[in-house]
């Protein structure tokens, strides 16, 4: 197995206004190939905060962070841009662009990362199939229920097959239904196709799922569970 | 990201704001279509006027004059032209003959109308030798005339086209000149007899005009007291242009360089700069419309950056650098400003002929005619769009919306993917 995620004694200290914040206080962890990860804990725990951090939204005040060997904490804005292409994001609000129809949103990363266009149209159908959205790729994320958009948005994330896929809190805004028929899909991708998962999240079930929790709080892991 | 997908989702976006997108291409259409529209009159004109120049006068003719051309000013001197400096000329080498040539603005009266005008004294036989378009419609050119002959213009027979003639072959016309001698006023007046009506000249050319009336030059002496003559006509014995120069820098040489000879090509040379000067100075109050809408593509463009914060930020989430997000924005603006050029071309255009087909009316007939005022003839301006004119045009249309566009896109482009991310 291979480590997709190493994260060494990472810090991030916000500044609100005057007054520093210590939003992550020295944590450290591995993500190893094929793992099911959640990462809970309350609002205010430094979720949101580590999450940029694994998506290499933004960099760690001090500490390592390397994604498939990549130490983000030192890399540029054009090459943080590039890392990103390789975590696929899944978020709560879906943020799939409105315009776009579901081939045209999950096509984007491919596009972007300047894939052929023949090998995007075939990998993009291949993808939607294994969300069970074949016969919706013509629709806009408007004529989508909320379970297929958080679909799309599955497959927009495994598209490109990146190191792993970054889960914001993915059953936030769906009912609980269409929220276990998500983390049903995302299981058997991970079980089938060997997907690396992480999810955060506030919700404590979320993690049941899972084969590992780590818990937050006041921005350090309070336990990290094998379950 | 390649170019061919930045484009498509460039134009995707601007496809989705109908509306919006039609508006700020309008500003745009505007503008480049009110250049266009005056850049091809104006070239129109000047096409039109050269032209008509080109065939009024023979470029081996120069006119010697004791100022330079027109509104440029030769300064004052004390020096006059006589009649007899004729004589001068003449015997410079490469001068085949030349003809003095005195004029004078007086009142006319045709018995039921009076008219100000001005009255030309020339040596009929010398002026016809140099201007090929003195010759006669009606009546005959006096080889040694009466010294009461006049011969005029034919605009003068008939100067509102509405049938009534002014003057014929046989009228008499009362010529009054008012001048100033000491402090007082004088007036002198003599009655001259029509023995010749002209051919249509047309509208610009040296020597004779519609409008004019031409009196034996000994006349001219005579009523008006003087030797003094406006300027000579010379014409030269090759129209070759560096010949032309040669003899024109003798003739001032004769004169110590105190007259100075305009030859054609210097006047064509003159008008195409003050045309130059009139076209960038409209262009410019074009230029103005087009700087508004590029004001406009900036508003919209900020609006649009704050509507699409988000999908920056998960356009960035999903690895797009910046400079692609800078990129999109830019080539959004690319897309309305050249969709703007094109139509503003295509609008401009045909605003000017319409333009045109309303003008050749208005020059022919009414306007200038209609105050009792006199216009020689009628002009037709058919506007000229030049390769350069369109290429220009859509250049300036699109510089102006990528210009206008960038200080947007570059706010778009340094986007936080964090907050734009957050950003509702």
């Amino acid at each position: 197995m291979t480590t997709v995620l190493e994260v060494e004694d990472i810090t991030k200290t916000y500044m609100m206004g005057e007054i520093p914040v210590n939003a992550l206080r020295g944590l450290s962890f591995k993500v190893e190939s094929g793992e099911y990860i959640a990462i809970v804990g309350p609002s205010g725990s430094g979720k949101s905060t580590l999450l940029n951090m694994i998506g290499a939204l933004d960099r760690p005040t001090s500490g390592n962070l390397m994604i498939e060997g990549v130490d983000v904490s030192t890399l540029s804005d054009n090459q943080l841009a590039d890392t990103r292409k390789n975590v696929g994001f899944v978020f709560q609000f879906f943020n799939l662009i409105p315009r776009l129809d579901a081939r045209g949103n999950v096509e984007l990363p491919l596009a972007i990362a300047d894939v052929p266009r023949s090998e995007r149209k075939k990998r993009t159908k291949e993808v939607l199939t294994s969300v069970g959205l074949e016969d919706r790729m013509h629709h806009k994320p408007s004529e989508l229920s909320g379970g297929e958009r958080q679909r799309v948005a599955v497959a927009r994330a495994i598209v490109a097959s990146p190191a792993f896929i970054l889960m914001d809190e993915p059953t936030g805004n769906l009912d609980s239904k269409t929220a276990g028929e998500i983390m049903d899909l995302v299981k058997q991708l991970n079980e089938e196709q060997g997907v690396t998962l992480i999810v955060v999240s506030h919700d404590q079930n979320i993690g049941r799922q899972a084969g590992r929790t780590l818990h937050m709080l006041d921005g350090v892991i309070a336990s990290d569970v094998v379950n | 990201m390649k170019s061919r997908d930045v484009f498509s989702f460039a134009f995707g976006a601007v496809r989705l704001r109908k509306m919006r997108a039609g508006l700020t291409i309008l500003g745009i259409v505007i503008g480049i279509a009110a250049i266009v529209a005056l850049t091809s009159i104006t070239t129109g004109l000047q096409v039109t006027i050269t032209s008509e120049l080109g065939e009024g006068f023979s470029s081996d003719t120069v006119t010697v004059s004791t100022q330079s051309f027109g509104m440029f000013g030769g300064g004052s001197s004390d020096f006059t032209l006589l009649v007899n400096d004729t004589d001068t000329i003449n015997e410079i080498d490469g001068v085949q003959t030349s003809a003095a040539i005195m004029s004078k603005s007086v009142m006319l009266d045709f018995g039921s109308t009076e008219l100000p005008l001005s009255v030309t004294g020339v040596d009929y036989a010398a002026y016809a030798s140099i201007y090929p378009s003195f010759v006669t419609e009606e009546g005959s050119i006096p080889e040694t005339p009466a010294n009461d002959s006049v011969v005029i213009g034919s605009r003068l027979t008939d100067p509102w086209d509405n049938g009534t003639v002014l003057a014929e072959v046989g009228d008499t016309i009362l010529i009054s000149w008012t001048h100033r001698v000491g402090l007082e006023i004088v007036e002198k007046n003599y009655t001259a007899e029509v023995v010749a009506v002209l051919e249509e000249i047309g509208g610009f050319s040296m020597g004779p005009s519609d409008l004019g009336l031409y009196i034996p030059l000994s006349t001219a002496q005579s009523f008006f007291d003087t030797d003094e003559v406006n300027s000579i006509a010379v014409k030269l014995v090759s129209d070759d242009e560096e010949f032309v120069e040669t003899v024109s820098q003798a003739i001032e040489d004769a004169f110590d360089g105190l007259v100075s000879v305009t030859s054609p090509t210097a006047l064509l040379a003159i008008m195409s700069s003050v045309f130059d000067i009139i076209s960038l100075f409209l262009v410019g109050i074009a230029g103005i419309s087009l700087l508004v809408a590029g004001i406009g593509i900036m508003n919209i463009m900020i609006v649009s950056l704050l509507e699409r914060t988000r999908e920056i930020g998960i356009l960035k989430a999903l690895g797009m650098k910046s400079r692609t997000v800078l990129g999109i924005f830019l080539t959004e603006a690319l897309v309305v400003g050249l969709v703007g050029a094109v139509v503003g071309v295509v609008t401009g255009y045909s605003m000017a002929i319409i333009f045109s087909a309303f003008s050749g009316s208005m020059f022919g007939g009414g306007m200038l005619g209609g105050d009792r005022g006199l216009s020689t003839s009628m002009m037709t301006i058919t506007p000229v769009l030049t390769t350069e004119i369109i290429l220009g045009a859509m250049l300036f249309g699109v510089l102006v919306a990528v210009i206008f566009a960038l200080y947007p896109a570059w706010r778009a482009s340094k986007l936080n993917p964090v907050d734009a991310l957050r950003h509702e």
